[in-house]
């Protein structure tokens, strides 16, 4: 038995995709909802392009086909273009945006949440030296520097990923993860 | 190219505006904005247009209401508000400014 599509709603519109198509768009809806991080209004914006990749699939759909693969998603993700935040500066990031940015934590590149890396972007420090400090400060503590790491884990937003970005890690992964769920759980509003 | 690098911030600071130019001369669906900005310099995609309107509606620069189509779901139509409608002649205004600036300057 083989599955041959799941049913998708997509804001206004329903289409029926394939697996391989199904799972290309949740890559895609997933980066533009991480990406629409900090904007105060990303529901708006990701049902707006669910309506456009609806409608673009549907334009590229023959007439007796009923069910989107990639070659019709391919194109349409690729005329709809990734999210890019107004105001925002271009593609690499200027240098005199890199200093006001806020505090926060990076997933990319993160050991376990990605805090010591914020705290060392936002300071201007050496992000080795700082976890190297950590650490110590962790055996001199006896362990209540976990207590602050996962206070700032909570307080921290999440820096938005860089579009083609490296893959995260396993642990900052789970980290966001269980910190976007425990913000769930308690309402705890960040960004 | 090194030109390029310059030219892009340019262009992206400038989208806002030429979208309020746009939405202002007649009330347009997203694919409408598309079409008039193909083949221009300012050339874009769904994807940045659909968080700058967003934006813009969020500043009550634009609004939109639904129109139904005849074929698919219904759509939505863009148009400028006051504010929007004050804000890009004063944009029109600045920019004709700077036109003159830059023209006077090099002589």
């Amino acid at each position: 038995m083989k599955r041959i599509s799941v049913t998708v709603s997509l804001n206004r519109s329903t289409l029926q995709f394939d697996d391989a198509a199904y799972a290309r768009l949740d890559r895609y809806l997933a980066e533009s909802a991480s990406l629409l991080e900090g904007d105060p209004d990303p529901q708006e914006i990701l049902g707006d392009l669910e309506q456009a990749v609806a409608d673009q699939c549907t334009r590229r759909l023959q007439p007796d086909q009923a069910v989107v693969t990639l070659a019709e998603l391919e194109p349409a993700l690729e005329e709809i273009g990734s999210v890019q935040v107004p105001g925002a500066a271009a593609a690499s990031g200027s240098a005199a945006r890199e200093s006001t940015r806020p505090l926060q934590q990076i997933s990319e590149g993160a050991v376990v949440s990605g805090v010591c890396l914020g705290l060392a972007r936002y300071f201007g420090l050496n992000v080795t030296a700082l976890r190297i400090f950590a650490v110590l400060l962790l055996l001199l503590s006896g362990g209540g520097v976990i207590v602050v790491y996962i206070a700032l884990m909570l307080l921290f937003p999440y820096a938005p990923l860089q579009r083609g970005g490296q893959p995260l890690g396993w642990l900052p992964a789970r980290s966001r993860a269980f910190i976007e769920y425990v913000r769930v759980k308690f309402h705890l509003a960040t960004n | 190219m090194a030109t390029e690098s310059k030219l892009a911030p340019i262009r992206k600071g400038l989208l806002e505006f030429l979208v309020l130019k746009i939405v202002g001369v007649s009330s347009v669906y997203v694919p409408d904005i598309l079409r008039r900005l193909a083949g221009t310099e300012f050339a874009t995609q769904e994807g940045t247009l659909y968080p700058l309107l967003s934006k813009l509606r969020r500043e009550e620069l634009v609004l939109y209401e639904w129109q139904e189509s005849d074929a698919g779901p219904p759509r939505k139509y863009y148009r400028l508000t006051d504010a929007g409608r004050a804000q890009l002649a004063a944009l029109d205004e600045y920019w004709n400014q700077i036109n003159r600036t830059i023209a006077d300057i090099g002589h």
